[in-house]
């Protein structure tokens, strides 16, 4: 098993405790942190480590924050909302290791000099938002949280928010008018380290790429990057695995594993299923066929590949699943999700989901797949990332499986329909 | 200046400026639906797509979303372009009903012109349509949600730009639908924008709805009579009757929009009741027969009594063309010099604010946006003047300090200052805040001899009351902060003295902080130019009848009896008048009481005619129809009788200003100089402001012409210390009869849809106050006025002045019962019924 980082003393059953936490020598960091680094410092070893937003675009942590504002107050806002198809790892790791997660909060949000964190949750994260709340107050209790953290002139608290669902909270600036109670729409106008929460600075952060803060601090950015596999990445990663595998599951590894290595660790295939295509990060990813097999997970080989590691989160797809099928699911959540601001994306993407249901129902017409492709590539000019992410899998359809939307146009029914 | 090439073509424009806009400097409409040029950039529909060929950006981009930069080359038509904008005009019309023969919109609708421009003609999507239910907006707007774009001008005017919560999005995705949290009628003063706004028939004006297509209507430029605003309109007639009203852009007043009390209105000029036939007593005559009969009449007067017995009276809803006319007829006939106000306190004020505007101190709406401060004294906006209130909130969305000082309590769709205060204690506010703001000034010298003279003059004696006090100190040092302030006051409510002393407050604050503005609010869309006309000496002409001196009354689309506080008074007045001449186009209680009655038409018929706004901007407004009486159809779909005549039915009535040149003519039957009819040479020689129009070229410039003197021209100071008022009496409570958005507006009253609007008639009093009559909200009370009793329901505010009790002059109450200002009641005098 690979080095555990951030799943440490995983325990099957339960989350690790505040006391297991502090015994395996947690918040140790934040002793360490508070009164000897200055908050620049603590922004320079993160940006020095090369750690990268979990949350699915990448950028480069300690850049986002060297771009703070410098008004006061400021807010780090943890997103757990976590609404990528696929994806759980968030949800894996605050059960696992809350105190990492809050350590990490804590820590970041000292190096963004922010007085007050906002833990974004999505809704069906109940139980999770509630033990979160359980471990707050845990926390408050040893004084590493609230008015001056450990006798240090540092005051920060944290409360956590339930989302109202839907996806497109999970990107920044609608999580933040949502957070103010506006419609979670996109804004594009704004810098959020300038003028985010309330019109203050604000960090928006995945949890994960958080709770790797304190093993930065503690163990320093060399360490960190060593235990990459791939050339210049930095860290372990949470993947997801999901789909026609043995063992669907959240598994730490090295970023940059090789993907045949990760579907070894969650098992292997299932028994009689044969690697037809995976979709590497997500369903806003593209699918890729099994020729992709040994190509590292991590930001840069799969953006080699004109795909996105995206979340981490891989779906396995085996020779008996239609991929028009599966694109349909999709872009139908993806449709449902969209937040109807931009007309691409309120409108073009329940266009293309009727095109793939006349497909899948074999209604399909020749003529459709031009549509489909001008209309996928037209989705990059929506006005935020959702309507390209959500073109995503359909492109990946269209480059690499066109012969199986042939053959539903040319049969006239779903070829794996006919199969069962 | 960032210089850019779109479509082959080079400009530099301003920097900040977008593509879009740049395009358009360029004669190039980018197709658009989001964009609008008052609400802004949004990106929402992305149909203004074009393609970066060089310069910072590239590849296909909004353009209303970038910013013109050096080096740029733009392709509007570029095939990748083109082909996305027609992909986003195909998603659009994805959902859309395509029910254009049944909706409202078709003729005069963005979203069929772009789609035919965006080269969208053949369906493709094979799917089902997305529906949604309608809801009731209330009598304004009509609501057809299957037809929406989802292009946001709706919300974002109705919530950004206006400033109203209760209407907006709801759902996501493509469920997303643009209406209230449930059905009901618009909060908003100011939703029929959003009709205008709205770029296909998703929100249609409700009352003119079937009315006809675009292009069957008479349509003109008009303007707004319903306050002293004077905002631009476009006007719609068809079958002899007005239809409907739309925002017309003038950038220095109304900008795009409107309120609906001048959207909805215009239909007194439709009002089934008008008179539109002259009249003899009971007798219906033609015109000429009643003329003739005017002029004999008069002339009988005249020659008895001398002639000085006859007066005219006209009101500040007239054009000028209508009060020079009278005044002209006045003076060549040696009549008592006519009056244009309801009462002489009010002509006084009108005369006091419009003696103190100068170029460089008058602001109009569109400056008072850019202002960074502003005091609201003695007026309400949302209910005088609803534009007002509108122009406030994009200051303070500017990052402007709105402060209201004012006894009511005033609403404004925006954080504001309040200091509810008797309007008594305006004066004192002001001077306090000047005398706060300025202290530094002073005390280093930098006021002029004459302005420092002034601050001398200003009272720092605090009301007893700390919190205002407090209040004012905190506003004081915020007025001392800002750059270009800006004062507003009403004529209204106000001391005689409170005009006047804003416009010194004006000057001194102009002294010492170099720019600063004066923003009156008029009681009449013609108040300024009746004002100008004036006769120097304001006279009650009530009591000139009572004295006998006046034995003939020719009245001018003027209705005492709505606007004379004391309408017993009025009534025995008029009962000792020998002639009442009328001339008017509305049903009204005077018109009713009329020996002699003439027709007139409104300012939506047959001439030209002009008006002057609260800022001295004199605007034209063109005839939209030959009136008469509506076309209606009857029948149950049989062929009306196809008989033909040689006029029009009801089309008699005549301008007010004919009628008077005619009565002219008629007194003097082949005397006088044809030379002498010439009206505006005749004004030219009356008033200095009319002289200088003469020079201006024929067409006038859109935005209208300020009439106002030069900068300087105006007088200094006119400093007199601040005299405690000896006021109130001991326990009185101070009546204050106010106007409400709906309700009080004299033509407005008239209209059909707004009447279906009005607020109840209510008395209002603050809660505590109430409490201790043993008074609640919602009981039915008697208030014992000096000339009688009024019934009405009472309501309440805990944000409002403590000592007032304040009244709509509304339609449907009998307020007319007052013998002057201030006026005084005892808090016994209000009862429970």
């Amino acid at each position: 098993m690979a080095e555990q980082v951030l799943l440490l003393n995983r325990q099957t059953d339960r989350p690790l405790s505040f006391d297991e936490y502090r015994k395996s020598g947690g918040y140790e960091a934040l002793m360490a942190t508070l009164g000897s680094r200055t908050p620049a410092e603590v922004r320079q070893i993160v940006l020095d480590s090369g750690l990268r937003g979990r949350g699915g675009a990448g950028f480069p942590t300690g850049r986002k924050w060297s771009f703070i504002g410098k008004e006061h107050p400021r807010y780090l806002v943890p997103n757990t909302d976590e609404m990528e198809p696929g994806t759980f790892k968030d949800r894996v790791l605050v059960n696992v290791n809350p105190h990492l997660v809050l350590e990490g909060i804590i820590l970041s949000a000292y190096a963004i000099s922010a007085a007050k964190g906002i833990f974004f949750i999505r809704p069906s994260y109940e139980m999770d938002a509630e033990l979160i709340e359980r471990e707050l107050a845990v926390a408050r209790e040893a004084r590493l949280l609230g008015n001056n953290i450990l006798g240090s002139d540092f005051s920060f608290d944290l409360l956590v928010h339930r989302s109202a669902g839907r996806y497109i909270c999970g990107e920044a600036t609608a999580q933040v008018n949502a957070i103010m109670g506006r419609r979670p729409h996109p804004n594009k106008e704004v810098h959020m380290t300038d003028e985010g929460l309330w019109g203050k600075p604000t960090i928006v952060n995945n949890v994960e790429t958080l709770a790797c803060v304190p093993h930065i601090l503690q163990k320093g950015p060399e360490w960190f990057k060593a235990l990459a596999r791939s050339h210049g990445g930095a860290g372990t990663k949470l993947y997801c695995v999901s789909g026609r595998v043995t063992r669907p599951g959240c598994y730490e590894l090295p970023i940059g594993t090789p993907l045949c290595e990760i579907i070894a660790e969650a098992g292997g295939l299932s028994p009689g299923s044969e690697l037809k295509a995976f979709l590497p990060g997500g369903a806003s990813t593209s699918f890729m066929p099994k020729k992709f097999l040994e190509v590292e997970m991590d930001f840069e080989p799969l953006k080699a590949t004109g795909n996105r590691l995206g979340t981490g989160a891989i779906i396995v797809f085996d020779q008996n699943t239609c991929l028009v099928g599966a694109t349909l699911n999709l872009i139908n959540y993806f449709a449902r999700e969209s937040c109807g601001f931009c007309t691409p994306c309120r409108e073009g993407l329940p266009f293309i989901r009727d095109l793939l249901r006349r497909l899948e129902n074999g209604e399909g017409k020749e003529e459709f797949i031009p549509m489909l492709k001008q209309m996928a590539h037209h989705m990059s000019k929506a006005y935020c990332a959702f309507a390209p992410g959500a073109a995503s899998p359909l492109l990946g359809l269209l480059n690499h499986f066109e012969a199986e939307i042939q053959e539903h146009i040319s049969q006239r029914q779903c070829p794996f329909k006919s199969l069962e | 200046m960032p210089t850019l090439i779109i479509d082959h073509q080079k400009i530099s424009v301003p920097e900040g400026t977008k593509v879009i806009e740049a395009a358009e400097k360029l004669g190039i409409m980018i197709p658009r639906f989001c964009y609008h040029p008052a609400l802004g950039s949004l990106g929402a529909c992305r149909m203004c797509a074009v393609k970066f060929l060089e310069g910072p950006v590239k590849g296909v981009e909004m353009s209303c979303m970038t910013d013109a930069a050096d080096g740029m080359v733009v392709s509007t038509t570029d095939p990748e372009a083109v082909e996305f904008r027609r992909y986003v005009i195909e998603w659009l019309m994805l959902n859309h009903p395509h029910d254009c023969p049944v909706c409202d919109e078709g003729g005069q609708c963005l979203l069929q012109d772009e789609t035919v421009s965006g080269g969208h003609g053949l369906r493709r999507y094979q799917g089902l349509k997305r529906t949604y239910e309608d809801q009731y907006l209330g009598e304004f707007v009509q609501h057809e949600m299957n037809r929406c774009i989802h292009c946001w001008r709706c919300r974002r005017f109705y919530q950004d730009f206006a400033g109203y919560l209760d209407y907006g999005a709801m759902q996501n995705g493509n469920r997303m639908y643009f209406g209230r949290f449930e059905p009901g009628p618009l909060e908003s003063p100011f939703a029929g924008n959003i009709i205008d706004l709205c770029p296909t028939g998703v929100l249609t004006d409700k009352p003119a709805r079937y009315q006809g297509r675009r292009w069957d209507f008479q349509r003109g430029p008009a303007l707004c009579l319903h306050c002293s605003l004077g905002c631009n309109l476009v006007g719609n007639a068809r079958y002899r009757q007005m239809i409907r009203m739309e925002g017309r852009f003038n950038d220095a007043v109304n900008g795009y929009f409107i309120c609906d009390r001048g959207r909805f209105g215009f239909a007194y000029a439709n009002h089934p009741d008008r008179p539109r036939k002259a009249r003899v007593g009971e007798k219906e005559v033609s015109l000429a027969e009643a003329l003739q009969t005017a002029a004999q009449r008069l002339a009988q007067i005249s020659d008895q009594y001398g002639s000085g017995a006859v007066a005219g009276w006209g009101s500040p809803r007239s054009s000028l063309e209508t009060l020079g006319a009278l005044q002209w007829l006045s003076r060549r006939q040696g009549w008592a010099e006519p009056r244009f106000f309801p009462h002489p306190s009010l002509e006084r004020q009108v005369k006091v604010a419009i003696s103190r505007l100068e170029t460089g101190i008058a602001v109009s709406l569109r400056d008072l946006e850019k202002s960074d401060f502003i005091l609201v004294a003695g007026a309400d906006p949302v209910n005088e003047a609803p534009m007002l209130a509108l122009a406030l909130r994009q200051a303070w969305r500017r990052g402007a300090t709105v402060a209201v000082i004012d006894p009511r309590p005033v609403f404004l769709p925006f954080e504001f200052e309040y200091l509810p205060v008797s309007p008594g204690v305006i004066d004192l506010c002001l001077d306090l805040l000047s005398k706060a703001a300025l202290s530094a000034d002073a005390a280093e010298g930098r006021l002029d001899p004459e302005a420092a003279g002034f601050y001398r003059l200003l009272t720092d004696e605090y009301p007893e009351n700390p919190v205002s006090q407090d209040r004012l100190a905190a506003l004081g040092r915020k007025l001392a902060e800002c750059r270009n302030p800006v004062i507003v006051c009403n004529t209204d409510i106000v001391r005689d003295t409170t005009p006047g002393r804003a416009a010194d407050h004006v000057r001194l604050l102009k002294a010492a902080k170099g720019r600063a503005g004066l923003f009156y609010l008029l009681p009449g869309p013609n108040a300024f130019g009746a004002a100008m006309l004036s006769a120097p000496e304001a006279v009650d002409l009530v009591e000139a009848i009572e004295n006998g001196s006046v034995k003939a009354l020719l009245i001018v689309e003027n209705d005492p009896f709505r606007s004379y506080p004391d309408r017993e008074r009025l009534t025995r007045a008029l009962d000792n008048l020998e002639l009442l001449v009328v001339l008017d186009y509305l049903p009204s209680a005077t018109v009713a009481r009329a020996q002699v009655f003439l027709p007139t038409a409104t300012v939506f018929e047959k001439e030209f005619s002009h008006y002057v706004n609260q800022e001295g901007r004199l605007q034209q407004t063109a005839p939209l129809h030959q009136s008469g009486t509506p076309i209606s159809q009857v029948g149950g779909g049989t062929h009306p009788p196809r008989t033909f005549l040689e006029f029009i039915p009801g089309g008699e009535p005549r301008p007010a200003a004919e009628i008077l040149t005619a009565l002219a003519d008629a007194l003097t039957e082949g005397e006088g100089d044809p030379a002498e009819g010439d009206l505006w040479g005749w004004l030219s020689r009356q008033h200095e402001a009319f002289h200088r129009l003469a020079a201006l070229p024929e067409v006038e410039p859109d935005a209208g012409v300020r009439l106002l003197p030069e900068e300087g021209a105006v007088g200094a100071f006119s400093p007199e210390p601040w005299t405690k008022p000896g006021e109130p009496p001991t326990g009185q409570l101070e009546l204050l009869l106010v106007d409400q958005t709906f309700g009080t507006e004299e033509l407005a009253g008239y209209s059909a849809y707004i009447q279906k609007v009005e607020e109840e008639p209510h008395l209002l009093l603050h809660a505590d106050l109430a409490a201790d009559l043993g008074l609640a909200a919602g009981d039915l009370v008697a208030l014992h006025l000096p000339g009688g009793e009024v019934t009405v329901r009472l309501k309440t505010a805990l944000r409002m002045a403590p000592l007032v009790a304040i009244l709509p002059r509304h339609r449907r109450l009998d307020w007319q019962k007052v013998y002057g200002w201030p006026t005084w009641i005892a808090p016994d005098r209000i009862k429970k019924l």
